[in-house]
């Protein structure tokens, strides 16, 4: 079944020509009717080929001839972090100079604390602070204190053999006294759904 | 000149179609519905095998191998016959292909519900039924290969060169990446670990892409388009230079999966500079796709079959460019691990194999049926539907992900983490994974209209089984070849055995390359004394986390930024992970990573007992977690009849376990269920020491702990 093409013509030299494109045939390549035109790569398609195997040759060489940091990982990583450092000894200034640990009663701040809470904390403790894998913030028991410094303390050096963990490295000391005040101020002495029963010491 | 008479057999490529559309219709359901339990946890009701990581296996195998598989071989058996001028070589070995693969994918779609996977993508089946796949696939290229001997015509064309380096290249990659052994008839581990194994399976998985969704699909276009738009093919140097440019390149670019990850950078770069270098040859089938079809644009205008193919090949074209694209570092930092990655793979199956497959079989039918297609206007429906359905899919998708990356990399100006609830991620895109589902909803709508308008001319049309031809035999003919350049190729093409082997010489250089040195050469895994292998209890709980798919949506692989150690602690190293077998890398961060999960002095640490409550119910301790309940974990018991054997096969694959150890892991085994059953209880929790969950708790709290151990004695005191 060769399919009856009306496009071609046959050109005085012998080859024959596609009528449409004025593009010549090859002669002998025709596979179930399919032809194929002598057509030259196009050039832009040839430069991209060759523009690709220059950047290859050129990385390669930075990598495996002057090993350049920029494409070794481990250098990566480790001029990431000290850019890093240089910059936190300036921020870790700036904080322990302005910072106070003491009860936040602010609507602003309380909301913050809200926010971290239910975002990060309530994973263990429950949104209405009721207790499950950690305990429950809404009685009068504590284990390790009741004050903002004593829960201040908790959340920033963990329990890590009980399961509470640091939060030392993931959340500021402005966002850790939010969230402590915000136990202390709103969920203490709230009713949640399900209380966890009662761990610690009783203060009254 | 004696004419010979011989008759082409359609019957195959009607079957293949049938198939091709009805696992079309079931591959893309099941997608649709991971689409939707991604939005409602849920949904999955506590049944195991109809939990999101359990079908989303399903899914992918479904669609490449049933889905397009199927489109491949309709497109084989229609046109190897009528390219080389003979029937195909075997009816019956046709037949044994036809139904041994649809059994393969019959018993996937039982086996890999049920849990029984190996847990490397796209090569999840089970090793009895990757045997099954390597017999069939024998069987077809004996077909094959048989068909092209009784060849009357001296040269081939293109489209078969693709089908040789597809069979030849299908059947490398396919064994080396399931070598394994087994623990009992549905269970193996692999012979290669850690990043050794991530290596051979990402050499594998990304030359799934190259040898079964790309070769096969350029040798079907450059059948199909030229047929029904009538036209030649734009250009035959075109083709030589493209197809072995492609082939033998395509098969180094593998790392570029792992980049940033604890492969040797000298391996990662070799992914990357193979990568870019894909970008020209890829487009060359593309160019010699779209430029056939120079002077026939009025018809695509009217034909939808055209215009299925112009925009399958285009997507093509934006898929290949995107993909050197992702394999620059700089890129992949921001791309990997998010839904960047999924929207990539669809532009290529939706729109390459996809619309390929419907353009194909819109012109095919009619044929095969003597018919016209039933409706000219359902099919123009189908191709808009298709085309939104596209955009709807990956554009939400390509935003998710880059907002996500930026999310997971964003500090605040004290220096924290931005976002270290990685929760807020997830939730800040889940919009994005509204719109996936009605992208993904509209190109189902069109998948079933397709299937209606198919079906219809099925009803409509006679089946044409018989056609025959005439042609003198091969010896006879005589040569007519005008002298042009690139002589020496047309001689190649006369000479099928010597192109076979030349493909397959291309392809192996790049793996060979690549994946000798990591064993051959040690200092490409550092070693850590540190790290010891898992006690049989983590052992059993790995093989959970195997089973049940977490990887689809965790990962345990940190990469070296600054971002990921704030988050997830130190960065993972190749050492860590030699007694991985099968390495748990992931490729998706659904969840957080999990690599270091169980170091309790890093911020995701979490004690036995949240694990418990979690796995139970992920939404009572995050009501926003999208990640799936999993109570049956808590319920099942840890079935320890194979620990034994499974200790054993570890010794044989050289994990450094005591001589005799096997006969006593269940002992050591039930010793460590019991403390961690203690500790459980300790915290209010009825529990038994001899459930699944105990082994799950166990595996997790190992996690990424080994390199912590000094650390961990340090930060106590
Ligand atoms: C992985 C689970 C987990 C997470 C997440 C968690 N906690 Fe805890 N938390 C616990 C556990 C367990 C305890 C009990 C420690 C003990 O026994 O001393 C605890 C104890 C506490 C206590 C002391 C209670 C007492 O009675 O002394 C405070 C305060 C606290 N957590 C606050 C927080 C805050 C604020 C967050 C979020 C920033 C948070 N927790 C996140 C598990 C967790
Ligand atoms: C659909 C994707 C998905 C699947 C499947 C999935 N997870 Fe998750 N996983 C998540 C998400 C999202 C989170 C974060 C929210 C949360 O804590 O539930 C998460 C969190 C976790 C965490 C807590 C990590 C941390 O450090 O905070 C653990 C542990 C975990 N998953 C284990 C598993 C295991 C084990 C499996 C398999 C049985 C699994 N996951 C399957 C999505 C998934």
């Amino acid at each position: 079944m060769t399919t009856e093409n009306k496009n071609i013509r046959n050109h005085q030299d012998g080859y024959e020509i596609d009528t449409l494109t004025n593009d010549r045939l090859i002669k002998g390549h025709d596979y179930d009717g399919i032809r194929e035109l002598d057509n030259d790569l196009p050039s832009w398609w040839k430069w991209l080929f060759y523009l690709s195997i220059v950047f290859a040759i050129i990385y390669s060489v930075r990598l495996f001839v002057f090993k350049s940091p920029d494409l070794i990982q481990a250098d990566e990583y480790n001029n990431e972090m000290a850019d890093f450092k240089k910059n936190k000894s300036k921020i870790n200034a700036n904080q322990a100079a302005s910072f106070e640990v003491k009860l936040l009663t602010g609507d602003a701040s309380l909301t913050k604390g809200q926010d971290t809470w239910t975002k990060i904390c309530a994973a263990c403790h429950l949104a209405d602070g009721g207790g499950l894998v950690g305990p429950n913030m809404t009685d009068n028991y504590w284990i390790n204190g009741n004050t903002v410094q004593d829960l201040y303390n908790v959340v920033t050096n963990g329990v890590i053999q009980k399961g509470m963990l640091s939060y030392k490295d993931q959340l500021s000391n402005e966002k850790r006294l939010q969230v402590v005040s915000y136990i202390l101020v709103k969920l203490h002495g709230t009713t949640p759904a399900n209380p966890k029963a009662p761990q610690g010491k009783k203060y009254e | 000149m004696e004419l010979e008479k011989f008759t082409y057999d359609n019957k195959l490529a009607k079957y293949f179609i049938y198939a091709t559309i009805t696992w079309g219709i079931i591959a893309l359901l099941v997608g649709l519905t991971a689409a939707f339990e991604l939005i409602f946890p849920s949904l999955n009701g506590g049944i195991p095998w109809f939990t999101f990581s359990r079908i989303r296996p399903v899914h992918t195998n479904g669609a490449i191998f049933a889905f397009v598989g199927n489109a491949i071989f309709t497109a084989v058996y229609y046109s190897t016959p009528r390219l080389l001028k003979t029937p195909m070589f075997s009816k019956t070995l046709g037949a044994i292909h036809f139904w041994g693969w649809q059994l393969i994918i019959v018993a996937a779609v039982f086996t890999l519900p049920l849990g029984y996977t190996q847990s490397k993508e796209y090569a999840e089946l089970i090793w009895p039924i990757d045997i099954a796949v390597v017999v069939v696939w024998v069987i077809f290229g004996i077909n094959f290969f048989g068909t092209i001997l009784n060849r009357r015509i001296k040269h081939i064309y293109v489209s078969i060169w693709f089908y040789i380096a597809t069979w030849v290249t299908v059947a490398v990659l396919y064994i080396v990446n399931n070598l394994q052994l087994p623990t009992s008839f549905l269970h193996s581990y692999p012979i290669y670990a850690g990043i050794q194994d991530a290596l051979v399976q990402w050499w594998y998985g990304h030359n799934a892409v190259a040898f079964f969704l790309t070769t096969p699909f350029l040798g079907l276009m450059y059948y199909f388009i030229p047929k029904a738009a009538n036209r030649p093919i734009y250009s035959y140097k075109l083709s030589i230079i493209h197809f072995w440019a492609l082939i033998f390149i395509y098969i180094w670019a593998g790392p570029h999966h792992l980049l940033y990850s604890s492969l040797p950078d000298w391996v990662q770069a070799l992914g990357i500079v193979f990568s870019i270098m894909l970008l020209a040859p890829s487009w060359g089938g593309m160019l010699n796709g779209l430029l056939t079809l120079r002077g026939a644009w009025d018809k695509v205008r009217e034909d939808p079959t055209l215009k299925m193919f112009v925009v399958g090949v285009t997507a093509y074209g934006m898929a290949t460019f995107e993909g050197p694209l992702l394999s620059l570092k700089t890129v992949n930092a921001l791309s990997h691990f998010t839904d960047w990655t999924i929207a990539h793979v669809h532009i290529g199956t939706l729109g390459w194999n996809g619309m390929l497959t419907f353009g194909m079989i819109y012109w095919l039918t009619p044929r095969l049926f003597n018919t016209k297609l039933y409706s000219k206007a359902l099919a123009n429906t189908h191709f808009w539907l298709a085309t939104l359905g596209m955009l709807f899919f990956s554009i939400p998708l390509y935003f998710a992900g880059f907002t996500q990356s930026l999310m997971w990399k964003q500090f605040t100006q004290e220096g924290y983490l931005a976002y270290p609830n990685f929760l807020e991620t997830v939730t800040q895109i889940m919009p994005m994974y509204y719109l996936r589902a009605f992208g993904g909803s509209l190109y189902y709508t069109g998948v079933i209209l397709f299937a209606v308008n198919i079906w219809k001319t099925v009803r409509v049309g006679k089946f044409v089984r018989y056609e025959e031809f005439s042609a003198p035999a091969l010896e006879k003919v005589p040569v007519i070849e005008e002298k042009i350049a690139w002589g020496w190729h047309r001689k190649l093409e006369g000479n099928v055995a010597k192109f076979t082997i030349f493909a397959l010489i291309a392809v192996l250089i790049g793996g060979l390359v690549e994946i000798v040195p990591m064993y051959l050469v040690k200092s490409n895994v550092e070693t850590i004394s540190a790290v010891k292998p898992y006690t049989p209890l983590e052992l059993e709980g790995r093989d959970i986390y195997v089973r049940e798919g977490c990887y689809l949506c965790h990962s345990q692989m940190i990469r070296p930024f600054r971002s990921e150690v704030e988050r997830y602690g130190e960065y993972s190293k190749a050492g860590e992970s030699v007694y991985d077998h099968p390495f748990q890398f992931g490729s998706k961060r659904t969840g957080p990573d999990l690599a270091r999960e169980g170091v309790s002095s890093l911020p995701n640490y979490k004690p036995d007992s949240w694990h418990y409550n979690h796995m139970l119910d992920p939404q009572k301790m995050n009501a926003e977690s999208i990640m799936p309940p999993y109570p049956w974990i808590i319920n099942n018991n840890l079935d320890v009849s194979h620990t034994a054997s499974k200790i054993n096969v570890m010794i044989k694959l050289g994990v450094p376990y005591p001589k005799d150890y096997a006969s006593k892991a269940v002992k050591d085994l039930n010793t460590q269920a019991h403390k961690i059953g203690e500790n459980l209880r300790s915290a209010g929790i009825k529990v038994d020491d001899n459930k699944e969950i105990i082994a799950l708790i166990a595996y997790l709290q190992r996690l990424g702990t080994d390199i912590y151990k000094d650390r961990e004695l340090n930060n106590n005191d």
